[in-house]
């Protein structure tokens, strides 16, 4: 992103924003250091001998093993390659929900008027504020009802509701952030508000809905306790549960397949926010052109 | 907000044939309510259902096991008169919310400014500096945040070099808290990532016009950037907020759950979930999430109701 | 629900669990058995060997599920409290009069000499899983509480190991010379286990008390509880123990987080089951020893605690053959080979002799154990009442920290646990 800076460079000012530069350089590099340190950590851990990962405060593991990978993948009686197709299935399909459900309630909420708007925004943010410890059992005994238990249903098809408050407010933000002259313009023109969401409101936000999706994926991902409740087959296990099944903090653990299998399963989500980042800047480039 | 009403507005032949009041309020409310049939489907399917019932828990004696006892404001009462560890986990959630979501905001911009300007490597920044929020709150973590924070841990090795001998800082009852709040920080990703999407959604003329007016960088940033990213500041305020005060995890697996030590971790969530799980009392469990979501709802309404001073939304 | 079946025939991973259940004999038997148990990929392993060896001579497909002792009771109380219970609940002896008395699980009496064949069985293991007079749960093993010796660090500092004979009274000396002789930077002789409630139980057993009683009461004094916390103080200030914030380190019980994983401390508290998995995690190698005595030649601290159970759920349509499972489970002499004593040592006597010569070094030092505890050993106490988890932690974790780090005087520490963990029994009477 270039700005197009149209002044004349005195070399004083070339000085000054190469100072500037490296001086962020340094921040960033001494930044990323103490974001990076953690994840070498794991690494030594999960390559360590398994005897060593609790008392050895060093980084550097006296010798390599890649036994860890090894009943790391193969340990469990279902491979580890399951659980990650698991959670590939549900991350895909919560983002697609989130995505579509969440942005048409924002756009009500930040676009539309209805008798009752703020009542409803108010009960939507009230979902965000209870704590999910007290609906546990509540949700548990509907999706029973519904004999979802063990799929992947209550994990997925809330976000097919727009059950998640936080993309709904986070997505009604950016709406009313895009100028009001567009979709008036749009509405002059005969367009219903149909049109207006498709034509003129997605294509400005793309940065928030690859945001939303990078969210989505991250923390569907992530999610240990929904599928902990709901899922009990191994086979249904998603990639955090199936890491917990290695470990009891009162017995006997797989402590090196923990670590290994850490490593692996942060692979999919850096991968995917790598690719989706790149998204977010280029969405933005056209941007600013259509304005 | 504007007065403009879509459905109104864009059919003004009708109005010469008086259309009935019906037909008017459908035109006037049909195109909100129609947008918002998924979530009203979920709210009223899936959500407000397990809410209202947790409401009805609160006020009776539920085990878990068998069916619950009405009690009337039995558990309330206690929380206000008799409950100790209750003002203690407020107390801590309180400090926890006053310096995390903050500080883990001003990080989260500063770093979203840096990584928005034109630099070489900026994408792998990027994913690095939101990898911390990808580990998430895990036993991996916990281990590792043992290993940092211990009295031979990696900070005080590096506090040594200055010859500052530090404390065990996760397992001090004075400075545990502050471990959770270094970790809250650290993993500033989230809103750091919704920061950049809100400064790409900012129109490069804009920038482009100010600097043909000579304004400084300064300058834009203060009088551009700054008042559009209002409300993607107002967002992260209002959310981190919340999350604030429901965070659990960290302390779940970090400080094992009891708010070792002395209760100096035992945040609201925590006992909460104590309540409910450990000594099967969901019914005052219940009670002490509605309490939680008063008070939550409370920061946030004066949130929203400060935000028509200093937040910009677009006219 | 079709998506779940084609999954589940596409992902269906152990091909023989199908197999098994197509070719099973058309008796009245159970197709399908749900069962759910805490434990790690160890303990996993060897549940899933019995059941498929099940599954392959009965026919009964047993679904296991199983999660972390931490994930596991939100997980089983959620699915119960949903009326969705498990046929087969691991049970833990903290929390069976909880499930007992509130109808979760079911007395198992009317099996008992049927499906279930007990004769052979620990009669103090049989009495543990009694809540009211009725069995509610059958032991999968007996272990005892133990202190763990890192014998490693012992041998280099030059200091003999604990003997059965050793006195808490003796653990300054012991302490000294380990001090002066340990070349381990950072390790003391012992942790500090006043926060630890079978260490407290212990104790009050030897001076002839208890933690309760039979009808939900404290069965110790104020003294008793200000002695335990002076104990501590009066070692802590001699050098014997871990600094109190070395000891808050480990602030969940975890193996991986006790003073002797983390190689503060030559000694901690365990059960004694729990040896193998300590190992696992431990470089040096460990051994295992009673706790120390109050006093010379006092005795009757310890007893064989049933390590887990197996109870039926109050809902289950199948409990007679949920008693045939577990009956092939405690009592199958290629089931307890694959079981070993991870759960703790077998309670039917056949089983025992017959996995004995098989065991690797821990796990017959664990039986040796159990089994030697000689003047050591005392009676079962009644199963804990349903408050018990709550007094256990946090109440003393929380009292004994306050006077580790100085907020309390033992006395006050004391006294204040005595009050408080009396105000939490009556609370839990209603």
């Amino acid at each position: 992103m270039h700005l197009t800076v149209v002044t004349d460079q005195t070399p004083g000012k070339i000085w000054r924003k190469r100072i500037f530069s490296v001086a962020a350089h340094i921040i960033l590099i001494g930044g990323s250091i103490l974001m990076l340190y953690p994840l070498l950590w794991m690494l030594s851990a999960s390559l360590r001998p398994e005897n060593e990962i609790f008392s050895s405060s060093s980084i550097f593991p006296s010798s390599i093993t890649f036994d860890a990978y090894v009943t790391g993948w193969n340990g469990l009686r279902v491979h580890f390659s399951t659980f990650f197709i698991n959670s590939f299935i549900v991350s895909t399909a919560c983002i697609a929900g989130n995505l579509i459900t969440c942005s048409l309630a924002a756009f009500a909420f930040a676009r539309l008027e209805f008798w009752g708007r703020p009542f409803w925004f108010a009960m939507m943010l009230g979902t965000l504020m209870l704590p999910y410890q007290v609906t546990l059992i509540p949700q548990y005994v509907l999706f029973h009802n519904l004999h979802w238990i063990n799929t992947f249903l209550p994990l997925i098809v809330p976000k097919f509701l727009a059950a998640d408050a936080f993309f709904i407010f986070l997505m009604v933000q950016f709406f009313r952030g895009i100028p009001r002259e567009l979709d008036e313009a749009a509405q002059m023109d005969g367009c219903s508000p149909w049109r207006i969401y498709w034509k003129v409101m997605l294509p400005l936000s793309v940065p928030v809905l690859v945001t939303a999706a990078i969210f989505t994926f991250i923390w569907t991902w992530d999610d240990f306790f929904g599928p902990l409740i709901y899922l009990s087959d191994m086979r249904t296990y998603t990639v955090q549960l199936g890491l917990r099944s290695f470990v009891d903090s009162t017995a006997e653990s797989n402590w090196g397949g923990l670590f290994a299998m850490s490593i692996l399963t942060l692979v999919p989500v850096f991968v995917f926010f790598l690719f989706f980042q790149r998204l977010l800047i280029e969405g933005i480039a056209t941007t600013g052109m259509k304005r | 907000m504007t007065a403009h009403s879509i459905g109104v507005e864009s059919r003004p032949i009708e109005r010469a044939v008086t259309p009935s009041l019906w037909r008017r309020l459908w035109d006037a409310n049909a195109p909100g309510y129609l947008f918002l049939i998924p979530w009203l489907i979920g709210f009223f399917g899936l959500t407000i259902g397990p809410i209202l019932s947790s409401l009805f828990l609160s006020f009776t004696n539920f085990d878990l096991l068998t069916p619950p006892d009405w009690v009337g404001f039995a558990n309330y009462q206690r929380i206000f008169t008799a409950d100790p560890k209750f003002a203690q986990s407020m107390r801590v959630t309180l400090l926890f919310v006053a310096f995390s979501v903050p500080l883990k905001l001003a990080f989260a911009l500063c770093i979203a400014l840096l990584l928005n300007r034109g630099m070489r490597g900026l994408p792998v920044y990027r994913a690095i500096f939101y990898l911390p929020s990808l580990l998430g709150a895990s036993v991996a973590i916990a281990v590792l945040w043992r290993q940092l924070f211990a009295g031979d841990g990696v900070v005080n090795d590096f506090l040594a070099l200055f010859g500052i001998e530090g404390p065990s800082w996760i397992s001090n009852p004075r400075t545990s808290l502050w471990t959770l709040i270094v970790l809250a920080i650290w993993q500033f990703g989230s809103p750091m990532i919704i920061f950049l999407a809100g400064l790409r959604q900012i129109p490069q003329d804009m920038y482009e016009a100010a600097s043909l007016d000579g304004a400084s960088k300064w300058r834009q940033f203060w009088k551009i950037s700054l008042p559009l990213l209002t409300p993607v500041i107002f967002f992260n305020a209002v959310i981190q907020t919340i999350e604030g005060f429901k965070s659990f995890t960290p302390a779940f697996i970090i400080s094992g759950g009891n708010g070792s030590p002395v209760n100096s971790t035992l945040f609201y969530t925590l006992y909460l979930y104590q309540e409910a799980f450990a000594f099967f009392r969901m019914g005052y469990a219940s009670a002490l999430a509605w309490i939680l979501l008063a008070i939550v709802a409370f920061f946030t309404a004066f949130s929203f109701l400060t935000s028509r001073f200093w937040v910009h939304y677009e006219q | 629900m079709t998506f779940r079946v084609d999954r589940r025939q596409f992902l269906m991973g152990s091909t023989a669990l199908l197999a098994a259940g197509a070719m099973s004999p058309a008796m009245a038997q159970a197709e399908r058995m749900r069962l759910i148990f805490w434990g790690g990929q160890a303990r996993a392993d060897r549940t899933y060997g019995v059941t498929d060896l099940y599954a392959k001579q009965f026919g009964t497909v047993i679904e296991g599920d199983f999660a972390a002792f931490g994930d596991y009771w939100p997980k089983l109380a959620t699915q119960i409290a949903g009326g969705n219970s498990p046929d087969l609940i691991q049970m833990d002896y903290r929390y069976i009069v909880e499930y007992a008395t509130r109808n979760s699980i079911a007395p198992i009496d009317e099996f008992v000499g049927k499906e279930l064949d007990l004769s052979d069985f620990a009669p103090d293991q049989l009495e543990g899983g009694k809540v009211n007079g009725k069995l509610y749960g059958i032991s999968l093993g007996a272990n005892s509480a133990a202190n763990l010796l890192n014998v490693a660090a012992f041998e280099e500092a030059g200091v003999e190991l604990p003997t059965s004979a050793t006195s808490y009274a003796d653990l300054p000396a012991m302490a000294e010379k380990f001090n002066s002789g340990n070349k381990r930077p950072g390790m003391k002789l012992w942790s500090d286990n006043s926060f630890h409630e079978p260490g407290l139980e212990n104790f009050l057993r030897q001076r002839g008390k208890a933690l309760y009683t039979a009808d939900a009461q404290l069965a110790f004094d104020v003294e008793d509880a200000v002695a335990w916390f002076q104990l501590w103080a009066d070692l802590r200030a001699a050098g014997v123990t871990v600094s109190p914030e070395d000891q808050a380190l480990d602030a969940n019980d975890a193996i991986e987080s006790t003073m002797i994983t983390l190689g503060k401390a030559a000694s901690t508290y365990a059960h004694s089951n729990q040896l193998v998995g300590f190992q696992a995690a431990n470089k040096d190698p460990l051994t295992l020893i009673n706790y120390p005595r109050v006093a010379a030649g006092s005795g009757g601290g310890h007893y064989r605690k049933p390590s887990m159970f197996f109870s039926i759920g109050a809902t289950s349509p199948i409990k007679a053959d949920v008693a045939k499972f577990i009956n092939f489970f405690i009592g199958n002499a290629e089931a307890g080979a694959i079981l070993g004593v991870e759960r703790g040592i077998p309670c039917d006597a056949s089983t025992r002799e017959a996995i004995a010569p098989g065991l690797d070094a821990q796990s017959q030092a664990a039986l040796s154990y159990v089994s030697n505890l000689g003047d050591l050993l005392g009676p079962l106490p009644p199963p804990p009442p349903s408050a018990a988890g709550e007094i256990s932690n946090p109440l003393l974790r929380t009292k004994s920290q306050e006077v580790s780090f100085g907020q309390l005087t033992p006395e006050q520490g004391g006294q204040q646990f005595y009050d408080e963990a009396a105000a939490i029994l009556a609370r839990a009477k209603g």
